[in-house]
């Protein structure tokens, strides 16, 4: 009986033990994935720093300036150019959306509610 | 178990009594027993203390892991929007160590091949010496670093360090300063909030907006090349809450070489610089006397004859030899009628309201470089006489625009910042003149650039009003003519006014185009227009129709004049 008890216990003592060294080992290896994963992310933020740097310089005005004008054909904007959005017209009541119709044909019924941009909607509750 | 053993027997084997000594020896077995229980329950505690609670004495074995982040010695600077203005980059020193080294000839030598800077003579006298650390170069770029690494020579090393870079080059150069190589701010932003960025990890939000930055540089530039100028300032400044858009001096320098600037290029117009304003000026003067209340829009003065006191003449430059009425004297810019205005309102009067608009202190904005003002000792008649046109008294512009900003805001006066502002803050101003009279400043100000000298100010679209201002640069303690400073300052849109935009070029000369004037309306209002041209669609700012009914009656303005004796309305 004192045999059988101290086998148990002799038992569960190895198998603590076992138990305790894998997981150390476990640990340890994830500890170092994890030092590896950080090396990398502060590589990585490194160069993404690196970029933003580079990115600014490819941005400056000076040069977005001389881009626009030699490549692009564009020029600042005037302000003959701007139009508020109140000025914009809407779209002829019938003219449908894009599709060419017969105006003299179609009956004329404005567009539901739930087919108005709401942007548009709005400034049209207003009016 | 316990029962049967020998040392615990049985209440009933006591019948034979039990010897003193047995007696005695299980007491203190007793005894024995509870003093290791006792101890073995202390240590069980213990052992539930430290493997569930953490104390604060214990060492750390395991790391907190927290966010992987990138840490640099300092902070990035950014204009409103976020744009990189300054950064911190990762750079490779290269250092040797002498004692290490087994051959300084050979390795000088080779060391020349890849870096071709290198004074030969002084690193081998370095190499030479019993130390064992010596900086050969700064800052190598990655390829030098590798090709250093490829000659594979023994007791040299790299060291990882820090480089300051500012990505726009010069476009901003004067408000962010520069450091030094060991990344300490010497000048500008970079000085004056040297602690803060070594200390912060966010970075450092200015008011600047780097499209309005080049845009101002730009037509500065261009206004400098065409007058053949030595120098030019421009700023753009919020009048609601006094954030400084974009603030040029030119000359400027490329802050990523800090070693390679020429010390004229560091001179900061624009707010190290003081100068005699002239006749933007008139923009106080006349504020003022109209906020008194002592002179009306319909009041005049006499100008036929130029003013003479002490050995002093005040004559006009654009002479009408007339009586001019208030917006005449500030549409034709006459000096005589401001003179008379001034004088009217009192000097100690003067004094005061200039002090008020921080006309008299050095500019509060965040940088090192601040002039202070040259203010007459004793602020006498002549004194009061002479300021009231923009001589006598020297100021930076920064000074100029933060005051003019509070003329025309509605009459708030804001202190000017190089920070943006959070967007829901309340900016605390002070006022300084009533709504109403900043209302007629305004008109007056789209007077001149509608009708007087300033026509060339105007941008179509923006309603802009401003004023010119000319004056002869004081060398020494006289007047150096031909030299002069032409400037004008700009607002718009002025119905509802939203930034102030002013241009000073530095000894300007007239071209063929210009019949040869240099002054301030030739010079410097072609620029401010043509800034605010291009800034007033990238800031937000709704173009109207100049000729619209209604705007035309929000900037009328009633001018009276007089012709023999008879009063006439003209209405602008």
């Amino acid at each position: 009986m004192i045999k059988r008890a101290t086998l148990i216990w002799m038992f569960l003592a190895t198998a603590a033990g076992i138990g305790l060294f894998v997981l150390k080992y476990e640990v340890k290896s994830m500890e170092g994935q994890l030092a590896a994963i950080h090396g990398k992310t502060v590589d990585n933020l490194e160069a993404v720093h690196v970029l933003k740097a580079e990115w600014s310089y490819l941005n400056q005005p000076a040069r977005l300036e001389d881009l626009g004008r030699r490549l692009l054909n564009l020029e600042p904007v005037k302000a003959t150019q701007t139009i508020s959005i109140e000025d914009i017209p809407f779209r002829p009541v019938g003219a449908g959306n894009g599709v060419a119709t017969n105006s003299s044909l179609t009956i004329h019924h404005p567009p539901a509610a739930d087919q108005v941009p709401p942007l548009f909607a709005k400034i049209r509750r207003k009016q | 178990m316990i029962g049967r053993h020998p040392l615990f027997p049985k209440k009933r084997r006591r019948e034979p009594p039990v010897p003193p000594r047995v007696e005695t020896g299980r007491s203190r077995l007793l005894i024995t027993g509870a003093l290791f229980s006792a101890a073995f329950l202390v240590v069980t505690g213990r052992l539930i203390g430290v493997t569930m609670f953490v104390e604060k004495s214990q060492p750390q074995y395991s790391r907190t892991v927290g966010k992987a982040a990138l840490i640099t010695g300092r902070a990035n600077i950014v204009d409103r929007n976020g744009n990189l203005l300054a950064t911190s980059l990762k750079t490779a020193s290269l250092y040797a160590n002498p004692r290490v080294m087994l051959d300084a000839r050979e390795a000088v030598n080779k060391l020349a091949t890849v870096l071709p800077d290198l004074d030969r003579r002084q690193i081998y006298k370095k190499l030479t010496q019993d130390r064992s650390f010596i900086w050969l170069q700064r800052h190598l770029t990655p390829r030098q670093k590798h090709d250093v690494n490829k000659l594979g020579i023994p007791g040299l090393d790299f060291r990882d360090e820090e480089r300051r870079v500012y990505p726009s080059a010069a476009l901003a150069s004067h408000i962010l300063g520069h450091t030094d190589i060991d990344n300490r701010g010497l000048a500008g932003i970079e000085r004056h909030f040297d602690q803060k960025l070594r200390e912060n990890r966010s970075p450092l939000k200015l008011s600047i907006d780097v499209r309005v930055q080049h845009a101002m540089r730009k037509e500065l530039a261009t206004a400098v090349r065409e007058f053949r100028g030595i120098g030019a300032a421009g700023i753009v400044m919020d009048v609601r809450n006094g954030e400084v858009i974009s603030i040029v001096s030119l000359p400027d320098f490329d802050p990523n070489l800090p070693s390679n600037i020429d010390p004229d290029t560091r001179f900061n117009r624009a707010t190290l610089g003081v100068y005699e304003m002239g006749s933007t000026f008139k923009i106080f003067t006349t504020a003022m006397a109209l906020d008194t209340g002592r002179v009306s829009m319909q009041d005049g003065y006499d100008a036929t004859h130029p003013i003479r006191i002490a050995r002093f003449v005040i004559r006009d430059y654009h002479a009408k030899r007339r009586w001019l009425s208030v917006p005449e004297i500030f549409m034709y810019s006459s000096n005589i009628g401001s003179v008379k205005m001034a004088v009217d309102v009192g000097i100690a009067e003067q004094r005061a309201f200039l002090q008020k608009v921080g006309i008299l202190h050095p500019s509060p904005v965040e940088i090192s470089e601040i002039g202070a003002p040259l203010i007459p000792g004793r602020w006498r008649e002549i004194n009061a006489m002479t300021i009231s046109f923009g001589h006598g008294l020297s100021i930076s512009p920064m000074q100029l625009v933060a005051g003019v900003g509070a003329m025309i805001n509605g009459g708030t006066y804001h202190a000017p910042t190089f920070l943006k502002k959070p967007p829901n803050s309340k900016s605390t101003g002070r006022r300084v003149i009533s709504a109403k009279t900043s209302e007629r400043v305004r008109r007056l100000l789209r007077l001149v650039v509608a009708k007087g000298t300033g026509g060339k100010a105007a941008a179509q679209g923006y309603l802009v009003g401003g004023k010119t201002g000319t004056a002869e640069k004081v060398v020494g303690r006289r007047y150096k003519k031909k030299a002069l400073m032409s400037s004008f300052i700009g607002a718009f849109p002025m119905n509802a006014p939203r930034y102030v935009v002013f241009a000073m070029i530095d000894e300007p000369s007239g071209t063929k185009k210009t019949f040869g004037y240099a002054t301030g309306g030739w010079v410097a209002a072609p620029v401010v227009g043509k800034v605010i041209a291009r800034i007033g669609p990238l800031l937000g700012v709704r173009a109207v129709d100049e000729k619209a009914p209604e705007i035309v009656r929000e900037m009328a303005i009633d001018i009276v004049t007089r012709k023999e004796g008879k009063r006439r309305l003209a209405s602008f």
